[in-house]
């Protein structure tokens, strides 16, 4: 190892001399790269900057992590999602990824519709009805909750006024059949004595 | 007539012996008494309206006694399908669009006017007050407003207004405790004469459809349940077994009066298990119906429906026999 290449990696280190050449020549040429690592190091021991524990090779340290480093993605990430799911939605979120998402949300979906039209008992459309879920589940029983309770709520109207007008008539007619039965007073009294 | 007026105020507000109030039980008797008596006894055509909800019923009314003292009357709804009640003395003949025209036996044709205002009122003086409130203007005429007041207020109370110069009937209105009314009877016609009119006369010579024949008892059937509670005055007077007519329901049905208003409790099994309370009026009638493991009781009548409810809640059953 010459003098002169010593010279040329001190000047280097120092930012005295930028030539291609001679970073293609360090790079190459091992013993060189150690010198200049040691010059750094002698660099920072000098100026006070040195770290508390001495890594002394931080490069090999660095790519050993990422040659252990595992092939990351979804495990990790799967575990800490369904928990925040979970956290915001309780009863919906099922630990199983991209499906629990999709539950989750469809349940919501019903839960908003049922409370809506809990509110409005009125018939007035409701846009969260007609906005298309996005959920195969929501679809169909959100939709179908909303006609048969229409339904069965006109059914219910239409069967309690024929109910009631039935009781109206039959009570008119009852009290015409009665007639003869209110005059023997001490009949009646007996009647509901033994009724009571 | 100004000063006579403040006179009449202090004098009333200064000495009860001039109130008018001390006497009104008195002339409230008197009135209703001369009412009864006009009922049965006059000759008139009259024409009325029942005012209910937002809709009226416009009637004829025909009275009359003949020669041989038989009481004749007519009582005909004016608008939609015919229904006429014919009345000879103690036969009365319904006409209407549901059944073929049958008569029964009775004193007294089931109108919109209650048939204890020709009978005696004094029946109801146990239950309801009676109260002369001083004089208005009705069909033209010079009316006495009495009121039948009842004593509990579970009831609705009944506004009368009459004649001066006969004591007939000018108006008469069902009125809540908080004298809101529910249900108007408005005279709009009448003619005192001192034969019965022609169409009376027709009657007369008219021969009634055949007489129901309700078979002994059947208006005092023994059912599976009772009525725990009921307004005071109210007594049974029908009860039987029967199917609705245009539900084909059947339904164990119990009738009770009080002399001026009637009440039916309808009980039957029902399809479903609970339904809660929900209820309608026609005019001072409500129906109220309810269904409570699963059996649905109902009532109907014209009695608040505060009563009606507390009607319906205390039928129990009873322990039912197997026939």
């Amino acid at each position: 190892m010459s003098e002169s290449k010593f010279e040329t990696v001190s000047s280097l280190v120092d930012n005295y001399q930028a030539n291609d050449d001679v970073f293609d020549e360090l790079v190459k040429d091992n013993h060189m790269s150690e010198t200049w690592q040691r010059y750094h190091l002698i660099g920072d021991a000098m100026r006070d900057e040195l770290p508390h524990s001495l890594n002394t090779d931080m490069s090999a340290a660095i790519a050993n992590a990422i040659a252990e480093e595992p092939t990351v993605l979804a495990p990790i990430s799967k575990a800490s999602f369904s928990e925040t799911v979970k956290a915001k939605v309780i009863q919906f979120a099922k630990p199983f990824g991209q499906v629990a998402i999709a539950a989750s949300a469809a349940g919501l979906m019903v839960i908003g519709v049922q409370q809506n039209v809990a509110e409005n008992d009125a018939l007035v459309p409701n846009p969260i009805v007609q906005t298309v879920p996005f959920g195969g589940i929501a679809e169909p029983v959100s939709l179908n909750y909303q006609q048969n309770s229409r339904m069965s709520q006109q059914q219910a109207i239409v069967e309690q006024q024929r109910r009631f007008q039935a009781l109206l008539q039959d009570h008119k007619q009852q009290l015409k059949f009665t007639a003869l039965a209110e005059k023997p007073e001490n009949a009646e009294k007996e009647v509901t004595d033994t009724v009571k | 007539m100004k000063l006579l007026i403040c006179f009449l105020i202090l004098g009333s507000l200064s000495s009860p012996v001039w109130s008018a109030e001390t006497e009104s039980p008195e002339t409230a008797d008197v009135w209703l008494a001369r009412l009864s008596q006009s009922l049965q006894t006059l000759n008139f055509s009259t024409s009325f309206v029942v005012v209910k909800n937002n809709h009226a019923e416009p009637y004829h009314w025909f009275h009359g006694v003949n020669e041989q003292n038989v009481e004749l009357e007519i009582l005909s709804l004016l608008n939609g399908p015919r229904r006429d009640v014919l009345r000879k003395e103690n036969t009365i003949s319904y006409i209407e669009p549901e059944l073929p025209p049958y008569s029964v036996l009775s004193a007294n044709l089931k109108g919109p006017i209650p048939n204890i205002l020709s009978g005696d009122i004094h029946a109801l003086s146990s239950t309801y007050n009676f109260i002369s409130v001083g004089k208005s203007r009705i069909l033209g005429r010079s009316a006495q407003i009495v009121r039948i007041v009842p004593k509990e207020a579970n009831k609705y109370g009944h506004w009368l207004w009459l004649d001066e110069k006969t004591g007939l009937l000018l108006k008469l209105a069902i009125v809540t405790s908080k004298g809101q009314q529910l249900e108007q009877i408005q005279f709009t016609h009448l003619d005192i004469t001192e034969k019965p009119s022609e169409s009376l006369n027709q009657l007369q010579d008219t021969e009634l459809p055949s007489v129901v024949d309700i078979p002994q008892g059947y208006q005092q059937q023994k059912l599976s349940w009772k009525v725990n509670w009921l307004p005071a005055g109210f007594e049974q007077i029908n009860a039987n077994r029967h199917r609705i007519a245009s539900t084909k329901q059947p339904v164990e049905f119990t009738l009770f009066g009080d002399g001026l208003v009637d009440i039916s409790v309808y009980v039957t099994q029902s399809k479903e298990k609970q339904r809660s309370v929900d209820y309608v009026m026609d005019g001072a009638t409500v129906a109220l119906s309810q269904v409570v493991k699963g059996i649905e009781v109902s009532v109907v009548g014209k009695i608040p429906s505060i009563t009606a409810k507390k009607i319906a809640d205390s039928v129990t059953l009873l322990a039912r026999p197997q026939p």
